[in-house]
């Protein structure tokens, strides 16, 4: 009986390693496609060559000396800078009042921020360009064309405030009372307590930030005319012709664009895991 | 807390008037309060917003360089690349809403009457016909007409001028051709779904990917349809212009026989972007139905690919002569300034001068707008003689509907097409079709 119940365990164990081994080729095989292409000619990505007959690392030097893509990188690399430290900043001292500090309207106000969850870019498009054209005329320093407009409009996300909100209200509140006796104020609190202990949900932020603002391309052709700030994601687009892709071209220039992605996860994969399980967001 | 509300409000409203004030600062003084033979261009540093990328971008800046060395009004000329057709769309309406314009842009005929009917770009024909800065009437005459007609709306409104054009044609292989007892290009639709059938059945010697033998990929898009329409004498709009005509017996037998070599397993639905030029140059696909402005892309990855012999032809065709629909964005200027747009206007008379049609088309493998080009590409075609026949089939051309609205019209027929590749009965899909379709020529 034993035995067989053992053996029950062991067969499902069996499955569940099966089906996540599956699941993971199933994810990784894009990268897999998209590494190998980089490395072929432009006859083997025609011919669906799965992999390279001799490894063509040319295509990464074409890649980053035709669309200039050190530039590109690099302004994605501030870009990106900006906008997550700004999240982080902006999010946290949100976050914070909506979950430690009683006021009246609190409620109300969460639910709004997270309604803005559900209005999708491209309505937002339009009001956010007259935002920033009218700033960009106002303002001293130059909003269109320039890292302003590619940057402050997204140091604010509802999704972030929600998440670390929800990591803040598990924070007892004895640590508050404890604060409070030692003469600490919320400022105070906020930033020697709660900052320390907000390590994992806050890089779990700024994984997520970085990501979308490495990724953005709609809105960076919207407000910028020249390659001075413009990211990465636009150069990527240059490889793609009105008669056809460079398919090989654009796969090198991919796998560039992805390393600083998989460099930053790597080092906060183990808090990234934490921050989302103790967030609340696990499944 | 009422006071605090007060405030509020009043501040929002403020704010609004100041947003509203600063937009109106924007709006430039109409040419038509001008006199255009008085504006003076000189010293306008002026923008261009396009699409070219690689090669294509590289020869475009070297002639804005050209053009901003040598105008004598010492006007500056600033090329932007702004993304896709639809990029730069996207950008236009959200620059109209702004107040804030490019002087020069690519865009579609009906995305050009979008913008000329929100006040985002200007007229023409004033400029056209300027006895200081226009064009003379042999030069007029020298464009192609049906080109010019193209960006033409009523009350001769020109909201556009032609660089350049591309024409749909069939490009097959001419080898596998033979190899299938025929000795030449389908001429008729029936011809065409023989051979076809015969392509599936025979695959080419040559095909690097044995597993797939395909006579032909449809690719969704409208000019695809539209194509296969115009070659059995039918079209997408109605002869006044104010009705799309797409439940129509040109568009149900297109649909009817793609359906059914599809069914067969002769005729597949593209599945990915650029998928039936890529089957074309590995030789498992005999005909597919592009843009000529894919020849360098075809003959390069010919090369790479199955190395076989290939050309272009007309679409097989029930009409007497054959029909090429022929499309291509033109260039627009935007509404800023006189001054501004007198500048513009000069950068596009001397980018559409039959020695700059030349040198474009040389990069871009468009077609020129202006006759007489041809005159100076007679080393061109010699090196491309595909390019140059079809050059020749542009005297049968006939084009897509320059009505507003367009791009979503387009939207609409591609979808309905895989509707009915995908099972869908093709009487009710082009009804609810024409019908969406005609909703939309409301709305403007």
């Amino acid at each position: 009986m034993a035995a067989n119940s053992q053996r029950r365990a062991s067969l499902s164990q069996w499955l569940t390693y099966a089906g996540l081994t599956v699941a993971g080729l199933a994810a990784a095989f894009p990268f897999v496609w998209m590494i190998l292409s980089s490395f072929k000619t432009r006859g083997e990505t025609l011919r669906r060559v799965f992999v390279p007959q001799a490894v063509q690392w040319d295509n990464y030097i074409v890649a980053w000396k035709e669309e200039d893509f050190s530039l590109y990188f690099e302004n994605s690399l501030w870009i990106a800078l900006f906008v997550v430290v700004g999240t982080m900043l902006f999010s946290l001292m949100a976050a914070y009042p909506l979950a430690r500090m009683e006021f009246r309207g609190r409620e109300p106000v969460f639910l709004v921020i997270l309604a803005t969850l559900m209005v999708p870019e491209t309505v937002t498009m339009v009001p956010n360009f007259l935002t920033v054209s009218w700033l960009h005329r106002v303002s001293p320093i130059p909003w269109l064309n320039n890292w302003p407009a590619l940057t402050i409009p997204f140091m604010v996300s509802a999704f972030s405030i929600f998440l670390l909100r929800q990591f803040m209200r598990g924070i007892p509140g004895e640590l508050y009372d404890s604060a409070r006796i030692d003469g600490a104020g919320h400022l105070r609190f906020l930033f020697k307590i709660v900052l320390p202990l907000c390590r994992a949900p806050l890089l779990t932020v700024g994984m997520f930030t970085f990501i979308g603002s490495w990724n953005a391309l709609g809105w960076p052709l919207l407000v910028t005319n020249t390659p001075t700030w413009r990211p990465i994601a636009v150069a990527l687009q240059k490889f793609v012709t009105e008669a056809g892709p460079e398919v090989h071209l654009q796969m090198a220039g991919a796998v560039i664009a992805t390393i600083p992605v998989l460099v930053i996860y790597g080092l906060v994969q183990k808090e990234f895991t934490e921050g989302i399980s103790m967030s609340g967001l696990k499944g | 807390m009422k006071n605090i509300t007060r405030t509020g409000l009043a501040a929002l409203l403020l704010a609004l008037v100041f947003l509203a004030g600063c937009g109106e600062q924007e709006v430039s003084q109409r040419p038509d309060k001008v006199s255009l033979e008085s504006i003076d261009p000189t010293g306008q540093e002026i923008v261009f917003w396009y699409q070219h990328v690689r090669a294509r971008e590289e020869a475009l800046q070297e002639m804005i360089a050209q053009f901003n060395a040598d105008n004598p009004h010492r006007i500056q000329l600033r090329g932007e690349f702004a993304g896709s057709y639809g990029d730069i769309y996207n950008k236009m309406v959200v620059g109209l809403q702004g107040g804030s314009v490019p002087d020069l842009l690519v865009a579609y005929q009906g995305q050009a009457l979008e913008y000329y009917m929100a006040d985002g770009i200007v007229d023409l024909r004033p400029y056209i016909t300027s006895e200081t800065w226009g064009l003379s009437q042999a030069e007029e005459a020298d464009f192609v007409q049906a080109f010019m007609r193209q960006d033409r709306i009523r009350g001769g409104v020109q909201i556009g001028l032609p660089p350049n054009r591309s024409i749909e044609v069939i490009y097959y292989n001419v080898d596998w051709l033979h190899e299938l007892g025929a000795d030449g290009p389908p001429q008729t639709w029936d011809e065409f779904a023989r051979l076809c059938r015969a392509a599936r059945d025979t695959p080419f010697s040559g095909n690097l990917n044995k597993q797939r033998s395909l006579g032909f990929i449809l690719d969704e898009d409208a000019s695809r349809l539209a194509s296969m329409v115009f070659s059995r004498g039918g079209n997408f709009l109605n002869a006044a212009g104010d009705a799309y005509t797409l439940d129509t017996p040109e568009a149900t037998a297109s649909l009817r026989l793609m359906k059914e070599l599809v069914a067969d397993g002769s005729v597949e639905l593209m599945g990915e972007r650029y998928g039936d030029q890529t089957a074309f140059v590995v030789g498992e696909c005999l005909l597919i139905l592009r843009s000529t402005s894919g020849l360098p892309f075809v003959k390069d990855g010919v090369e790479a690919g199955a190395d076989f012999d290939w050309d272009v032809a007309p679409p097989p065709r029930t009409t007497q002569e054959p029909v090429v629909n022929f499309y291509g964005a033109s260039i627009s200027v935007g509404r800023t300034t006189p001054e501004r747009q007198l500048a513009a206007w000069l950068f596009l008379k001397w980018f559409t001068e039959p020695e700059q049609q030349a040198r474009w088309v040389k990069a871009s493998n468009y077609f020129p707008a202006r006759l007489s080009t041809g005159d100076l590409l007679e080393a061109h075609f010699e090196a491309n003689p595909r390019y140059r026949k079809a050059y020749a089939l542009l005297d049968y051309g006939t084009s897509e509907p320059a009505v507003a609205g367009y791009d979503g019209v387009r939207r609409m027929i591609a979808q309905a097409v895989v509707k009915v590749m995908q099972g869908g009965d093709i009487g009710p899909t082009l009804q609810r079709l024409q019908r969406e379709a005609n909703a939309t020529l409301e709305e403007y």
